[in-house]
């Protein structure tokens, strides 16, 4: 290398970045309730201590529930959204699309605060569904932009060609439409799903009585002694992290060779 | 039979098309025959793909009527309508096989699997791509695509087959090579074929009948030879090949004629069928095509008339020499064309010579 100093900084950075991450399996098998050097031996306790909290399943599946539906819901909205963006000229179509995609700028406590007003003021209990209202309204923003590129990249004869061919408009958009626009959706469901997820603001403002995974985390640590548990936690959510996004790589990558087209390095 | 004794497939009846306040097509009336290799010839913004898709249904018109073996096309969505179009980018199915792509039309038939591999084996076979079936579509190349895409749109047996700017992605070779090739498979299947093109001479070797567009106007729509021989105005005259013109005056004889002076080629008679856009009077034009003049070398006799002028430019094309010649008393130099042949030398710049020309090959011009 002709820059060593770059190097160093790039080194450096990297470090700064991933250290942490794996530190956290590093104390999760280290036999001792301090997170701190020197390691005292090996222990799966911690993991034990995990699986018997009953206080984390549930948080864990009202997490599930929230990210899988606010993944899924914001996915259709942005496909109706990115398909009359691409497709349809009509009267306020620009200013329309910026408000659509506002949230994504605004900041999260803005949001939080006045849905929190409004939903008290109309007297709607809080619970696992007005923190779905929450991320919806944040990951719509997502999918409208990663699944309007997807449908930029559409061909319009392609559509004409089946018409021609003596399709429906909707047999066009299922037989020709879906499946090419398929790796952009995967990508959608993806980010919307990870956004979600770890999502605190909204999930610690409108869930009410119900926790989610992150507030639940952010709570464990006043019990120093539930520490280390909340390790073996993070390492199970690293190990998933890493399969989900390899299962949808590989299903992206091979939408892409399947459709011959051009590698644009996808959402990662 | 002569394609003029064939039933009416296409008909416009004064098609107009507004973009807004933009007026793409600026009444259209033209009848295409069933079985006929028709043409839309033009520059890019002419209109003619819009007239194209009106054909096909992509395109609403704004007034007037397209019709459709006698059947006014504007209640029939595209989906239903008797034609099937190849597209400029052959719009190939990239997620299905070359086979799912050709057979794409037949799903709705509810056919058998046997019936159906038969019917897509059969279109493979007369574009030149059997044994192609089970390839990915994304893989052919561009000449491969465009077969495919002919099968794709032959299969349905369609009364018209709509094909926009086919040859333009190819290269020259192929694309030569496909013309003969479309030539031979509309003999062979007998369908009315339309073509659009902005390549005069792609038009001329395949169709027909050549419909030439400007600005949302048909110009000219005539047989490829008359619309070549006779051209009706001098910017169709430009568009289609290379045409010299020299000013002339013009007066008209009781034959329907003219007699006219031109510049640099001096005083004869031009028979009323040579001046399809008839004009009299000083200030009108004389064209002529370059192949109609010969230059005379020693010894050799004008069949019917002769010109003195200097060879200004030569360009050697090996079969053929475009000299650029300066007729005596003209001011702009005249383009000819030679065949190179044994015994006939390239002539140098600045060389005198004499011009054979004939009256017959005038045409006279506003």
């Amino acid at each position: 290398m002709k820059f060593p100093a770059l190097k160093t900084y790039a080194i450096v950075y990297l470090i700064f970045l991933y250290a942490p991450i794996v530190l956290l399996p590093l104390f999760a098998f280290n036999n001792s309730k301090v997170i701190a050097f020197p390691l005292s031996g090996f222990t799966t306790e911690w993991f034990q201590m995990m699986w018997n909290d009953t206080q984390l399943f549930k948080a864990v599946k009202n997490s599930l529930i929230i990210a899988v539906s606010s993944s899924v819901l914001s996915t259709c909205l942005g496909v109706f959204a990115a398909r009359a963006s691409t497709r349809f000229n009509f009267p306020g179509k620009g200013s329309i699309l910026g408000l659509i995609m506002l949230p994504m700028v605004l900041p999260e406590m803005i949001v939080a605060m006045s849905l929190l007003v409004v939903l008290l003021t109309i007297g709607m209990p809080l619970s696992i569904l007005t923190i779905i209202m929450g991320h919806l309204l944040i990951c719509t923003p997502f999918a409208v932009a990663i699944l309007s590129s997807a449908f930029q990249s559409l061909d319009r004869s392609l559509e004409e060609a089946a018409y021609d061919l003596g399709e429906t408009p909707a047999s066009t958009f299922r037989l020709i439409v879906l499946p090419l626009v398929m790796p952009g959706i995967i990508s959608s469901l993806l980010i919307c799903f990870t956004i979600s997820l770890d999502e605190f603001i909204i999930a610690y403002f409108l869930g009410g009585n119900q926790t989610v995974l992150s507030v639940y985390i952010y709570g464990q640590f006043r019990f120093p002694a539930r520490v280390p548990a909340i390790m073996a936690l993070g390492t199970v959510l690293v190990c998933l992290s890493i399969c989900l996004l390899s299962i949808a790589e590989f299903y992206r990558r091979r939408g892409i060779a399947r459709t011959g087209a051009k590698d644009t390095g996808g959402f990662l | 039979m002569t394609v003029s004794d064939k039933p009416t497939m296409i008909e416009f009846r004064d098609v107009q098309k507004y973009y807004g306040d933009y007026h793409a097509l600026r009444g259209i009336n033209a009848t295409i025959k069933a079985g006929e290799f028709f043409s839309l010839l033009g520059p890019s913004g002419c209109g003619k793909t819009t007239l194209l898709r009106t054909i096909a249904g992509f395109e609403d018109i704004s007034s007037g009527a397209v019709l459709i073996d006698g059947k006014d096309a504007a209640q029939i969505p595209p989906n239903k309508r008797p034609t099937n179009m190849v597209f400029q980018s052959y719009a190939i199915f990239p997620h299905l096989t070359v086979e799912q792509n050709v057979g794409f039309g037949l799903r709705r038939e509810n056919l058998s699997k046997d019936e159906m591999g038969r019917r897509v084996g059969e279109a493979l076979e007369m574009v030149g791509l059997k044994g192609f079936g089970k390839r990915a579509a994304h893989a052919l190349s561009g000449g491969q695509r465009q077969r495919v895409a002919l099968a794709r749109a032959l299969i349905l047996k369609p009364k018209v087959l709509l094909l926009d700017e086919p040859l333009s992605a190819l290269d020259k070779k192929l694309r030569e090579n496909m013309q003969v090739e479309l030539i031979k498979l509309q003999r062979q299947v007998g369908i009315t074929f339309i073509l659009v093109t902005h390549d005069q001479e792609e038009a001329l070797v395949m169709s027909d009948r050549i419909a030439v567009m400007f600005e949302g106007q048909i110009a000219q729509l005539d047989d490829p030879e008359t619309l070549y021989r006779r051209p009706k105005s001098r910017q169709v005259a430009d568009f289609i090949g290379t045409m010299n013109f020299l000013p002339a005056t013009a007066h008209p004889t009781s034959d329907g004629g003219f007699d006219v002076d031109v510049a640099g080629l001096g005083q004869c008679h031009i028979p009323a069928d040579q001046a399809p856009g008839a004009a009299t009077g000083n200030g009108v034009n004389v064209g002529f095509r370059p192949e109609t003049l010969t230059i005379l070398y020693e010894g050799q006799q004008p069949t019917d008339r002769e010109t003195p002028g200097t060879v200004e430019e030569v360009v050697y094309y090996g079969d053929m020499t475009y000299y650029d010649v300066k007729l005596d008393g003209v001011a702009e130099p005249v383009r000819l064309s030679m065949r190179n042949v044994p015994g006939r030398p390239v002539l140098d710049i600045g060389t005198r010579t004499r011009v054979a020309w004939s009256p017959s090959a005038l045409v006279l011009f506003r």
